[in-house]
């Protein structure tokens, strides 16, 4: 038995080390197209997603099939660490949260860093005028301690995907964390100034889970209130180029705390190991690096294609990395200090469809049993984030004739002091009102027809007076149907009444799921006029729809 | 699984480390008689591929069709399987037990990085009842890459020194005294261009998984101690005063070109100083254009360590192999073109030259790391302390 148990931990060393090595990759093999080839699915983050040309062009050069599939960091991070990838490689901006974890490491059979995006601040340029920032002598020397400052003070408003889901918003985090410690080195749970971070987070206006949405969201309402985006460099210098911003962002690099994506592809399915290897020549050849470097303003890592595009790049002197804490008790405590206690708290409705066609295909029973993973204990990387968090208000909904009477649930607060960054349990109170919620749901019936503007609108009515008496809460109303509007108002007449509601109700983003026989278009439509977004959940299951949609609010 | 772990170093140490026992080994170059002449010479002028265990180190200039087309003319034809070195003795005792007897099943050659992993080797062969004999045609220095802004502030604070042009003598003593002090790179005298609130560290790969880590921590051990270590508890002792200097770095890559990725692509902000094999650089250097700035500077550690690729041959095939690594200048230029040195000195720095970097050509304080015993006991201790 413990012989045994030496080998199988040998066995696993061994198979670590072999794993570790990089190897250089081979000459590049036939240049034959034939669509034939067997797909090379690669798992990507979302960030990724300007870089989809490189399917045709690698298939062309190579001969490697290549396809992208896109999720959210923690998502993939979670598919790959359980094994659950179903892909040949993973292509993530940071992989670092993943490979300080010896699970993570073993499924990483080989990995290469293909190119470079530092996380920047980007300020209108009114705003870093305001600031001094426009002055490279004082830009220089902007540290995530100013940043904080400035956010603090109520001059620097900024966008920033959630810290939760992703590696922009938590390396931000971080990066206050460290310049509030004082020590950027080897920082530990004990290190967190709690004050920091509530300090910093005063000035995140602008939520999201991924870049295309967030830069979307950013040309819409950047102005006073909305005057920066912490984002990586190359996002920045697109939105530059793209000539859609009211004025461009001066880009600022945070003394002594960057943080540089430095995307490794990584080979999962060792059966693969041939077509990797291919790849990854090819995509630090000079052809996919200039397209990189040119299309998607990332910097090349290969030397050469550096040298001919020096310049184009902004050179701002040294940028000084902010080491990545490999301690996971930090990551994970930081990620659940801010869902349950330094974000703005989440209100929303939640708007539910509880019509008579719900009664098919156990459409309800599949829509009570998500109600009853958010209101669980599901403590995986991702239902960490789909889960009601401490402080949060949730009204449930239900409609189908007309709307029914909301019901509001509010989890409590946790009891948290002083310095660092402890474990909690959940407290009594909590558990309380998520059994409450569950309950609720149980009590869901399916019968009659669907009124989905009536609801909607109601849901935001109600959300504007609550935003009136409780300001300091982050807005939303995520709405589900599995059919077309039967009962009350129209969309245009939906449509006239949105536009008499307030200038903050109509602020509030509406995000649909579209589930069952619910019209793609319906839904669309209403979310043009609302804000916000649409889900499909007819093909991916409910439950990650949910935890997507989370990552919004 | 405290057992476990303590097997887990001792595996990693053994496979990974060698030194001092490397000319304690017995060549046993006489039992080649042993076999009937015109065997040997059959199996030499075969032209079916012999078969070698390389590491991943060699595996790159195995690859190289001039290589290949080299060996084929000679016939010596050769199909290798890159292995972890630590995994070369355990294949050869697995083949030598599948195929019941010597010699059969088991690889022409074995060529891992580091004398502890070929002696693991040669022991193996020894009680399988197979000759192996040794030869080291290749070996690599342990360097730190840098850049000279960090050199010049080395050399102002007393922990450098230029040993040539645009090469430096890293003082391991006052280097290692510096990081356990916790100096940051501000408090340094004359540290304006890298005035930054960073401790001063050198990135390595993650020690637990990688041998250069491990040589790091030989040469810090021996900095600390004044010499090489040779008991446990001094052993132990120095591991856990060193763990700072590797559990303050933070995230360490786990792969072999980890921090000198690092070092290259992301430059001196995030790798002021990196611990490295000479090959890795001096490889890099001769096969991409532009691959080194004109800032970027090697600085050899006083003293250092040097790791030797040794080649095991089991057969009279893998002997002649020897021979050719050995005699054959041209097998020669083409390992110098992958950074590595071999017996004919002049023939590496001649190679390096045009590429603008600049290598120490020789390198008089070379130690031997301590024994794998006590290696072993350190990186177990360094496990403990970076698990916390």
């Amino acid at each position: 038995m413990k012989i045994c148990l030496k080998m199988t931990l040998l066995a696993g060393l061994l198979a670590i080390l072999t794993a570790c090595g990089r190897q250089e990759p081979s000459a590049p093999a036939s240049t034959s197209t034939s669509h034939a080839a067997p797909v090379f699915e690669v798992l990507a983050t979302s960030d990724l997603k300007d870089a989809q040309a490189l399917e045709k062009m690698a298939l062309q050069a190579t001969g490697v099939n290549l396809k992208f599939r896109y999720g959210g960091t923690m998502e993939s991070t979670e598919a790959v660490l359980t094994g659950r990838a179903d892909a040949a490689a993973a292509w993530f901006a940071n992989a670092k949260y993943l490979l300080s974890d010896s699970q993570g490491q073993s499924r990483v059979k080989l990995q290469e860093k293909i190119m470079l995006s530092p996380i920047a601040v980007g300020v209108s340029e009114s705003a870093a005028r305001a600031l001094g920032w426009d002055r490279p002598e004082v830009a220089a020397k902007v540290s995530w301690k100013t940043i904080t400052e400035a956010a603090g003070a109520g001059k620097l408003f900024y966008a920033l995907s959630n810290p939760a889901t992703s590696n922009q918003g938590f390396m931000a985090l971080m990066g206050v964390v460290a310049a509030a410690a004082g020590k950027a080195e080897a920082l530990a749970p004990e290190d967190v100034n709690r004050q920091a971070i509530a300090t910093f987070l005063k000035g995140y206006k602008l939520i999201g889970d991924n870049s295309s949405y967030l830069s979307e969201k950013f040309i819409e309402g950047q102005g006073p209130r909305l005057n920066a985006f912490i984002n990586y460099e190359n996002w920045l210098l697109s939105l530059n180029a793209s000539g859609r911003l009211r004025e461009k962002l001066l880009l600022v690099y945070p003394r002594e705390g960057v943080a540089t994506a430095d995307y490794p592809l990584m080979l999962l399915d060792e059966a693969r190991r041939e077509d990797y290897l291919k790849l990854v020549d090819w995509l630090k050849g000079k052809e996919a690096q200039t397209w990189l470097a040119q299309q998607t303003l990332r910097r090349p890592v290969n030397s050469e294609v550096a040298a001919s595009l020096a310049g184009r790049f902004t050179h701002p002197g040294l940028l000084v990395e902010l080491p990545f804490s490999p301690d996971r008790q930090l990551a994970d405590g930081l990620i659940s200090a801010y869902l349950n206690e330094f974000r703005k708290p989440v209100a929303s409705t939640f708007v539910l469809d509880v019509s008579g066609s719900m009664g098919k295909e156990k459409r309800l029973e599949r829509l009570v049993e998500v109600i009853h993973y958010v209101a669980g204990d599901d403590a995986s990387l991702t239902g960490r984030i789909a889960r009601l968090n401490e402080r949060e208000k949730v009204w449930l909904l239900p409609f189908s004739t007309r709307p029914g009477q909301p019901e509001l649930f509010e989890i409590p607060a946790g009891k948290r002091t002083g310095k660092g960054l402890a474990a909690s349990p959940d407290s009594a109170a909590k558990l309380k009102v998520m059994a409450a919620v569950r309950a609720y749901a149980d009590t869901l019936r399916a019968a009659g027809g669907t009124a989905l503007y009536d609801s909607v609108l109601q849901a935001l009515q109600m959300m504007a007076e609550q935003k009136k008496l409780h300001p300091d809460y982050q807005y939303s109303v995520i709405g589900f149907t599995d059919g077309e509007n039967s009962h009350g108002r129209g969309f245009e007449a939906f449509q006239q009444d949105y536009a008499q509601l307030p200038e903050d109700a109509r602020a509030i983003p509406v995000f649909m799921i579209l589930f069952g026989d619910a019209r793609e278009s319906e839904l669309k439509a209403l979310v043009k006029v609302t804000g916000g977004l649409v889900f499909d959940a007819r093909h991916t299951p409910l439950y990650r729809v949910f935890k997507d949609i989370r990552a919004y609010q | 699984m405290q057992a476990g772990k303590r097997l887990l170093a001792t595996v990693l140490v053994l496979a990974l480390f060698g030194g001092a026992l490397w000319y304690a080994t017995q060549e046993h170059q006489g039992q080649q008689l042993q076999r009937p002449e015109t065997q040997e010479r059959r199996a030499v002028d075969s032209v079916t591929e012999m078969s070698g265990l390389v590491s991943v180190d060699l595996e790159p200039f195995f690859a190289d069709v001039r290589v290949q087309k080299i060996l084929r003319e000679r016939k010596l034809p050769v199909r290798v399987t890159r292995v972890g070195s630590r995994d070369m003795a355990a294949q050869l005792g697995a083949a030598a037990m599948r195929s019941g007897g010597p010699a059969g099943g088991v690889a022409d050659f074995y060529f891992p990085a580091g004398v502890l992993a070929a002696n693991q080797i040669a022991d193996e062969a020894r009680k399988a009842g197979i000759n192996a004999t040794q030869t080291s045609p290749f070996n690599s220095p342990m360097v730190v890459a840098s850049w000279q802004p960090i050199a010049a502030i080395l050399v102002a604070n007393g922990i450098a020194r230029p040993s040539g042009e645009r090469v430096y003598a890293l003082n391991m003593e006052r280097l290692v005294a510096a990081m356990l002090a916790r100096k940051r790179w501000s408090e340094l005298k004359a540290a304006e261009a890298f005035a930054v609130n960073r401790g001063v560290l050198v990135s390595t790969t993650d020690v637990r998984k990688s041998n250069s880590a491990v040589m790091y921590l030989a040469l810090t051990s021996h900095a600390l101690l004044g010499e090489v270590v040779t008991d446990r508890v001094s052993a132990s002792a120095a591991a856990e005063k060193l763990a700072g200097l590797f559990k303050r770095q933070g995230y360490q890559e786990n792969y072999v070109n980890g921090n000198f990725d690092d070092y290259l692509q992301i430059g001196m902000g995030k790798a002021p100083l990196a611990f490295i094999y000479e090959y890795q650089i001096v490889g890099h250097a001769l096969n991409r254009s532009k691959a080194i700035q004109p800032d970027m500077v090697l600085m050899y550690p006083e003293p250092t360590i040097v790791n030797k690729f040794v080649l095991l041959a089991t057969s009279a095939r893998g002997r002649a192999m020897q021979a050719e690594l050995a005699g054959n200048p041209e097998l020669q230029r083409i390992a110098v073109e992958y950074g590595l040195r071999v017996a004919d000195l002049g023939l590496f720095t001649a190679a390096v030259k045009p590429s603008g970097l600049a290598v120490q050509e020789r390198l008089n304080q070379v130690i031997d790391p301590p024994a794998y015993e006590l290696m072993s006991e350190m990186v177990e201790v360094l496990t403990r302390e970076m698990a916390k």
